[in-house]
């Protein structure tokens, strides 16, 4: 290595003086830097270092400094030469061993909490930078760091920033803001602190109720919208109330109404389409140039007479009320009169559906281009939808699952929005049931797209919420699993409309297992352990959280998204408020857990399901119990890990070995999940999950994976969704595999093969045998430069 | 022309799409999964609706 001699400069601070002779007589010339370089030897500046320890431990003063820094020089030179020069841990060492030897304990401490301190944020220092380099140098493809989170292109130049911004803010969160025993307890695995690069700054999702946020208009925070007059702006404004609440919050965000919300939007198109076709009919039939004043002022009429808008449905009187004034204004019989209106009425039921279908469709397109946080991501977003049984309701149900079958503009299958589809006995899951037609459409469109998933307002723990003709009463499910229902906080707010998760943190279960080593008594006492430090870890994050104002979230405080945050004023701070949301323990790995303890996972027997329920009965009771004593919502959650699958593990292995059934793959599994390897029928599966989903009330889900076969038979399909409803399954969705071939446009399953084209992956088919698939197949994606 | 020349091309190092579902999301290719979860997508079992898988 080079190294170059630099002058040293001296300090600033007014210092005990050495003379010059005291340095000429030093034998020590120059020190090495950490980084290499060489510099002249100043013993002014130990001085400074020893006098500012005395000082925080008011141990003694600039003389007490002088002489210690004597000694120092003396202890060096014993050691040291002008030939051999020390570097800065032999200087640091000296100045301890010296300030001990002169009875300084206390500021020997300080000198020594300030050593360690520095060597920490050194280190997390060049770790940054170390993590910074490989964002920055290395191919996301070979970088698994960079695929952290499965949607962030790590190759592209926003999403390198994201990367870059978040690896600094968990440096700086780690030393800064945690306690140490959450650090050591986050750096080292027991516990994993989720979406820590956002740790200071928000909070994790809301459902967000769009009939309220649309009322009157709203600000994005770069420009204000009207209230929206059609369905097609009402769908527009709906993914831009998503995209701004994604630059407010970290997590997903979700619309637990978007039928209700959309067949207002619905309604107005209706209106309007009715009002200009019987206004039409009636100008075709007498020859007249303009009717448009006197239509309205007779359907305006009717409207107040019969207290009611012009709907798809309303109350018999309704129509016999403009059909007179139409016969009174223009001499029409009762007879044309009815017609005219039956045309208009027919005509914008017509023209409503097609509206609807082209806003549905232009939603689910905008929800998947659509750019969040400088492009590097397009925003998490989830509708909730299903129950709403009116006319205008059911429209909008119908094309959003229309839109989604149909997929994108080359039949891609859509990525975003995750569809949740509720299932309620009385209104979509029995035949005879309002929209019974739309529940199996539901399951037709999944068997093809994945989509929806399904909540279950009928599950014990949903239905002690529900309340008919309250749709803030059904419970909604946000991005890929959260759930809040309950309020401690308040119990007469308990919906799931304008509330959220505010963080949340997971526990290593598996290794609380393992250092257990068998013993159950002492699993459950460490587990309890880690349960009130988490919490406590929680409830430090809250505290960040409460200090911000609305102005700190300009759309979801600011336009009053957030439960009663409408209420705050610009000096409140937000602890009121976002005690309506909740905080969440989460685990990982209950399977490998119950393998470590008692040798079996809970899909092996039903004695290892009861140990199973078990563990989660006391973490839930912890919670709740916590939960009262704060008068806050503290939940358990069956936590969706993305990076955490393969975090814990990795440290683990290295620490305990390879455990058989514990630590020997390369990833826990999922929350109470069986096994994805371990071979169950669907049945089995959905029975063993269903009673853990009760238990963990801040979210969960189960999954089945079905053959492709079996998932395209509509009716097998629907017996798996009834099966999850009647095991008291909260949330569920039904995996298939869903291939495409982008060449030819095929989608389903494909092997090596593609059964449409016949090519494999990467080759080429010539031009002739395009031709001809094209002639069979005409939705077949065109590509520029072929025809 | 040069359109016939990149129509025998059709089709040229292009994969095939493979949409899976992730923690609840679907994602589209699994080349930006990380490693754990791809592991853990090798390993998925299908579940039969009879007996046993």
């Amino acid at each position: 290595m080079t190294q170059h001699i630099v002058s040293c400069a001296g300090s600033r601070l007014p210092l005990p003086q050495f003379p010059e002779k005291d340095r000429a007589k030093s034998m020590i010339q120059s020190i090495i830097k950490r980084d290499g370089r060489v510099v002249l030897y100043d013993q002014a500046k130990i001085a400074a270092a020893i006098l500012r320890a005395l000082e925080v431990s008011g141990d003694g003063n600039a003389a007490d400094a002088a002489r210690v820094a004597n000694d120092v020089q003396r202890d060096l030179e014993s050691q040291f030469s002008a030939q051999k020069a020390p570097d800065i841990e032999a200087i640091q060492d000296a100045v301890e061993r010296q300030l001990m030897n002169h009875g300084f304990s206390s500021a020997a401490k300080a000198y020594i909490l300030y050593r360690a301190n520095r060597t920490r944020a050194r280190e997390a220092n060049t770790s940054l930078m170390k993590t910074i380099d490989e964002i920055t140098n290395i191919d996301a493809r070979v970088s698994d760091m960079k695929r952290d989170n499965a949607n962030i292109d790590g190759n592209t130049a926003m999403g390198s920033m994201l990367q870059i911004g978040a690896a600094g803010a968990k440096a700086y969160n780690e030393i800064y803001l945690l306690r140490p025993e959450h650090a050591k307890a986050y750096r080292e695995g027991d516990i994993h602190i989720h979406d820590f690069d956002f740790y200071s700054l928000t909070t994790t999702c809301c459902q967000i109720d769009i009939l309220k946020l649309f009322h009157g208009g709203f600000s994005t925070g770069h420009g204000y919208l009207r209230e929206p007059q059609s369905i097609q702006s009402y769908a527009a404004l709906a993914a831009i109330a998503i995209q701004s609440n994604q630059n407010d919050q970290h997590g997903g965000q979700s619309i637990p109404n978007f039928d209700y919300g959309m067949a207002e939007g619905v309604a107005k198109t209706y209106r309007k389409a009715y009002l200009r076709l019987l206004k039409e009919a009636v100008e075709d039939r007498l020859d007249l140039d303009d009717a448009n004043g006197d239509i309205k002022t007779i359907v305006y009429a009717a409207e107040a007479v019969c207290g009611e808008t012009v709907r798809m449905e309303n109350c018999a009187a309704f129509d016999a009320t403009v059909s007179v004034g139409l016969v009174k204004k223009y001499g029409l019989t009762s007879a044309v009169a009815d017609s005219l209106i039956a045309r208009a009425r027919k005509r914008a039921l017509k023209k409503a559906d097609r509206d609807t279908y082209q806003a549905m469709e232009g939603f689910v397109h905008n929800l998947n281009t659509m750019h969040s946080r400088a492009g590097a991501q397009t925003p998490f977003s989830s509708i909730n939808y299903g129950t709403d049984t009116t006319p205008e309701g059911r429209m909008v149900i119908r094309n959003i699952l229309l839109a989604l079958e149909a997929g994108l503009g080359h039949g891609e299958t859509c990525i975003f929005p995750i569809h949740i589809f509720k299932v309620k006995e009385g209104v979509n899951y029995n035949e005879g049931d309002p929209n019974y037609d739309l529940f199996r459409l539901s399951c037709r469109v999944s068997a093809k797209r994945l989509f929806p998933n399904y909540t279950f307002l009928d599950a014990p723990f949903n239905l002690q919420y529900y309340v008919p003709g309250r749709p803030e009463t059904e419970v909604a499910t946000m991005g890929c699993r959260t759930r809040v229902m309950g309020n401690v906080y308040d119990p007469s707010r308990q919906i799931a409309y304008s509330r959220g998760n505010l963080s949340f943190t997971s526990i290593n279960l598996p290794r609380l297992a393992i250092e257990a080593n068998g013993n159950e008594k002492l699993f459950y006492e460490k587990l309890e352990a880690m349960l009130e430090l988490v919490t406590q870890q929680l409830l430090d994050r809250f505290e960040i959280q409460c200090n911000k104002h609305i102005y700190n979230y300009p759309f979801l405080m600011g336009q009053g998204v957030w439960l009663d945050s409408d209420h705050l004023t610009l000096r409140d701070d937000l602890r009121e408020v976002l005690k309506h949301g909740t905080l969440s323990i989460g685990f990982i790995g209950l399977a490998e857990t119950l393998t470590s303890l008692y040798g079996k996972h809970h899909g092996e027997g039903e004695d290892i399901q009861s140990k199973g329920i078990e563990i989660l009965s006391f973490m839930r009771k912890f919670c709740d119990d916590k939960s009262q004593e704060m008068k806050m919502n503290i939940t358990l959650l069956a936590t969706p890990a993305e990076g955490l699958s393969g975090r814990f593990i990795r440290m683990d292995k290295k620490r305990y070995g390879k455990i058989k059934g514990v630590t020997d793959r390369e990833y826990y599994t999922n929350s109470f999940h069986i096994p994805v390897w371990y071979p169950i029928s669907v049945y089995d599966k959905i029975r063993l999950e269903g009673p853990y989903h009760a238990l963990c009330n801040a979210g969960h889900i189960s999954y089945v994976e079905l053959d492709g076969d079996t998932a395209r038979n509509v009716e097998a399909f629907e017996t798996v969704v009834r099966h999850m409803h009647d095991c008291g399954v909260g949330y569920g969705s039904i995996n298939h595999p869903v291939d495409r071939d982008p060449i030819c446009g095929y989608v389903g399953i494909i092997g090596d093969v593609c059964p449409r084209c016949g090519r494999r992956e990467g080759e080429e088919i010539a031009p002739e045998r395009v031709e001809e698939l094209r002639r069979m197949y005409p939705e077949m994606p065109a590509f520029q430069g072929i025809e | 022309m040069t359109v016939k020349s990149k129509s025998e091309k059709l089709g040229q190092g292009v994969g095939f799409e493979r949409i899976r579902r992730i923690t609840g999301y679907l994602v589209g290719t699994m080349d930006k999964w990380n490693d754990a979860k791809r592991a853990e997508e090798r390993d998925r079992v299908k579940h039969g609706l009879n007996g046993n898988a």
